[in-house]
């Protein structure tokens, strides 16, 4: 049975000033061009993302070398979640900064460095995760998209699906088969950087039932994709998913996606004179996002180490996904109002929209089952 | 972890594991006192744990306290541990001089009539004592008195692990004499309490954890561990992710202690301790089955404390209430900026 760590961390100064400037930066930038603040972080406005860059807030762990901050996973810690705090749309960069450039740090090669990872920094690259397909979701090593080997590079051809913000991205980490599939199904699968400008590519929409143009299907015909875009080594593909997936599953996205929505209650049953009734189920909340936080920034601070505690991440995205279902869930209970669709809905849009946007939570990611699986091998189970 | 919390555990640990050989808890559940493991406990020295250096302490205060108390809470130790550390440290606060006797906490709330019979329900070990620290709140001054356990009336009672939590009846003119606990507020007091028994629940659920993912590994079923069957792995995992999230509520609770933030992250500690133990043991008891529910088998001794635990010191509705109001009441409107001083 492997032990879950989670230490907490008292962050000092230098991140108490860094939290005072996003602020600030946050008070004068003016109204976000969306009108949907629930689960911000799925929501892109490129322009954002840009002041953003300018600020220095995007690659801030990075090396200076690629135009990074050589900032600690504290303070970057700090600053993501003052963005999602303030219902701020992140989600153009948001992959790019928390996972696609880390990976391209790890298992890269020094070009792909070199010539990707200034352009994230400056908020004028933006990455989509190509991972799931029509018939691979929670069992990705299943995957049928193949990149066929051919002079100086790779000829893709299959589809993916569920691919957030695809129509808004510059480049796709696209996990494909690049050898037929063996007794060890995780063989045989690559990373590939694949352009979406490219020619043989198409985008289609899929509507959420939120009504959002967020997600996508892509499909690949005849596309190339030279030597140079393969991200680590060939057939090595399922290994770098992983270690991918400390970086996807524990940050403060997984448990602020609603959190809009409890500030606005408290607000609302402040205003409506309901708090003595509410004041259990708010402190009840209340104490769970306190616990989620420290977990969180514990895990930010292994990461520093050096460490990927893929375990850790699940436990706090598991309990993180559930704690933001939950909430709309109860405060639906103790608020005096029916949750509204329409635009200037207050605290009625916020609870429409968080209702709505709840189930895909637990799902993105890795669904419930399957981090439940993961941790459950960490204890020895499996 | 420092270096002296390191040696707290090798050392507690070393007692503690001796203990579990004895027949300590059937003796204690039959209403008798541990004498062999109290002594044991005294002569490590352990009593004074949460005393200042000065006072005869080690120093270590109630954050090294509080790795006694989790470890005690793993072994399910039979003994008055968080109420003896307290009650001395209080003592030895208020000037009393304190030797090497049984103290217990009795915290009064409510306001006294003079000269008349007051009942304190349910004072941990009060039979076992031989002094009660009676702590109360007197205009807007907390007070202790130190009344010893012959001059009071007993009826014994107990919790759900067979604790003894006895209904102490006083005359509130013995209550006269009293020490003023300077610089310590009877709140301070009430949430240090719960602060030591959320430790004693976060080793409690640890061990939990363990025996119960041991005894899945072990049971086979159907030509199989029935650790290996996918409903039992998702409630398992439940279960870890709970304790995991209590240990850390724990820690970073005592990460703040002496900050301003003190109380709200105790709040949170024994409401994240209290949500996970009634978890904790529904999944323990349902994966061990029958084997679980007898009294042979250790699994009851965690179990029925985390039970008993989860409602002493304010339960997770109380708790979560007054932090509750207290975000109601935050001036700045702001709950975020209220969250965010808590790791600043
Ligand atoms: C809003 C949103 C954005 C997304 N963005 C992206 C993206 O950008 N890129 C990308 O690649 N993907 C993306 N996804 C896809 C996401 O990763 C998948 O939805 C997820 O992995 C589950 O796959 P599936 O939907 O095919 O469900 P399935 O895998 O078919 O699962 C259906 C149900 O069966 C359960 N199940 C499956 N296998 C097991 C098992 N072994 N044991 C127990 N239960 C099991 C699942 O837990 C689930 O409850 C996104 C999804 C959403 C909702």
């Amino acid at each position: 049975m492997k032990k879950l760590y989670f230490t907490p961390v008292i962050t000092g100064e230098k991140e108490a000033a860094l939290r005072a400037e996003v602020r600030s930066f946050l008070d004068h930038y003016g109204a976000f061009n969306v009108s949907n603040i629930i689960d911000s972080w799925s929501i892109c406005d490129p322009e954002l993302s840009r002041a953003l860059a300018e600020k220095g807030w995007l690659g801030m762990t990075w090396p200076t070398e690629y135009g990074g901050g050589s900032r600690s996973y504290l303070e970057r810690y700090v600053v993501i979640e003052e963005l999602l705090a303030a219902g701020a749309p992140v989600g153009a960069h948001w992959v790019a900064d928390r996972q696609s450039g880390p990976l391209l740090l790890r298992f890269g090669s020094e070009e792909q460095r070199q010539y990707f990872l200034p352009k994230i920094v400056r908020g004028e690259c933006f990455f989509a995760i190509g991972m799931s397909e029509p018939n691979s979701g929670s069992d990705l090593a299943s995957i049928k998209t193949r990149a066929e080997k051919v002079d100086g590079g790779w000829l893709i051809n299959g589809s993916k699906i569920w691919t957030s913000w695809a129509h808004v991205c510059h480049q796709m980490i696209t996990l494909c088969r690049t050898a037929p599939p063996s007794d060890n199904r995780h063989a045989g699968m690559s990373q590939l950087i694949v352009d979406l400008s490219q020619k043989g590519i198409t985008v289609r929409p899929i509507i959420t039932l939120a009504g959002e143009a967020h997600f996508n299907e892509i499909f690949f015909d005849d596309v190339f994709v030279p030597d140079n875009r393969v991200v680590g080594q060939v057939n090595e593909g399922w290994s770098q998913v992983v270690a991918e997936l400390a970086f996807e599953r524990s940050g403060p996205e997984r448990f602020l996606s609603s959190y809009q929505l409890l500030e606005a209650a408290i607000k609302e049953l402040r205003e409506t004179n309901l708090m003595q009734q509410a004041e259990p189920i708010i402190g009840k909340f209340v104490a769970r996002l306190m616990v989620l936080r420290q977990m969180s920034l514990s895990v930010a601070n292994q990461l520093q180490e050096g460490k990927l505690p893929i375990n850790e991440a699940s436990v706090v995205k598991d309990l993180g996904t559930s704690f933001e279902q939950e909430l709309p869930e109860a405060m639906r209970l103790i608020l005096a109002t029916e949750p509204r669709s329409s635009a200037n809905g207050g605290v009625a849009r916020l609870l429409s929209d968080s209702i709505l946007k709840a189930p895909s939570f637990s799902l993105r990611g890795g669904t419930r089952e399957i981090l439940r699986g993961i941790i459950a091998r960490g204890l020895g189970l499996r | 972890m420092s270096e002296l919390a390191q040696l707290i555990e090798q050392s507690a640990t070393r007692l503690f594991e001796d203990f579990s050989d004895s027949n300590a808890h059937e003796l204690m559940e039959a209403g008798q006192f541990p004498e062999t493991l109290w002594s044991d406990f005294l002569a490590d020295g352990w009593l004074t744990t949460l005393l200042s250096e000065s006072d005869g302490g080690s120093g270590l205060g109630l954050a090294g306290g509080c790795v006694l108390m989790r470890l005690a809470g793993y072994y399910s130790v039979p003994l008055p541990v968080l109420e003896s550390l307290m009650a001395v440290y209080l003592a030895a606060e208020s000037g009393f001089t304190v030797n090497d006797e049984l103290l217990v906490p009795a915290i009064i709330s409510e306001p006294l009539k003079a000269d008349s019979e007051y009942t304190i329900r349910g004072v941990p070990w009060a039979r076992h004592a031989s002094s009660l620290l009676v702590i109360l709140s007197s205009n807007n001054e907390t007070r202790v008195s130190m009344l010893s356990c012959q001059s009071v009336t007993i009826v014994e009672g107990q919790n759900m692990a067979g604790e003894a939590r006895d209904d102490v009846t006083i005359n509130t003119t013995q209550l006269n004499d009293s020490q003023s606990l300077s610089g310590i507020d009877i709140e301070q007091v009430k949430s240090w309490l719960a602060l030591g028994r959320a430790a004693q629940m976060a080793g409690s659920l640890q061990r939990v954890l363990e025996m119960t993912v041991e005894y899945a590994n072990d049971r086979s079923q159907f030509g199989r561990a029935i650790g290996k069957f996918q409903a039992v792995q998702q409630q398992m995992a439940v279960l870890a992710e709970m304790t995991s999230a209590s240990i850390c509520a724990v820690d970073a609770a005592i990460d703040h202690l002496a900050s301003e933030q003190e109380w709200e992250l105790i709040a949170c500690a024994k409401i994240t301790t209290g949500e996970s133990a009634g978890y904790a043991a529904k999944t323990a008891h349902a994966v061990h089955a029958a084997i679980g529910f007898t009294q042979e088998y250790p699994l009851q001794l965690n179990t029925r404390r985390l039970w008993s635990w989860r409602d002493e010191y304010g339960n997770e509705a109380q708790w979560s209430a007054k932090l509750g109001k207290h975000c109601f009441q935050l001036e700045t409107d702001n709950l975020w900026s209220w969250l965010t001083t808590q790791t600043s």
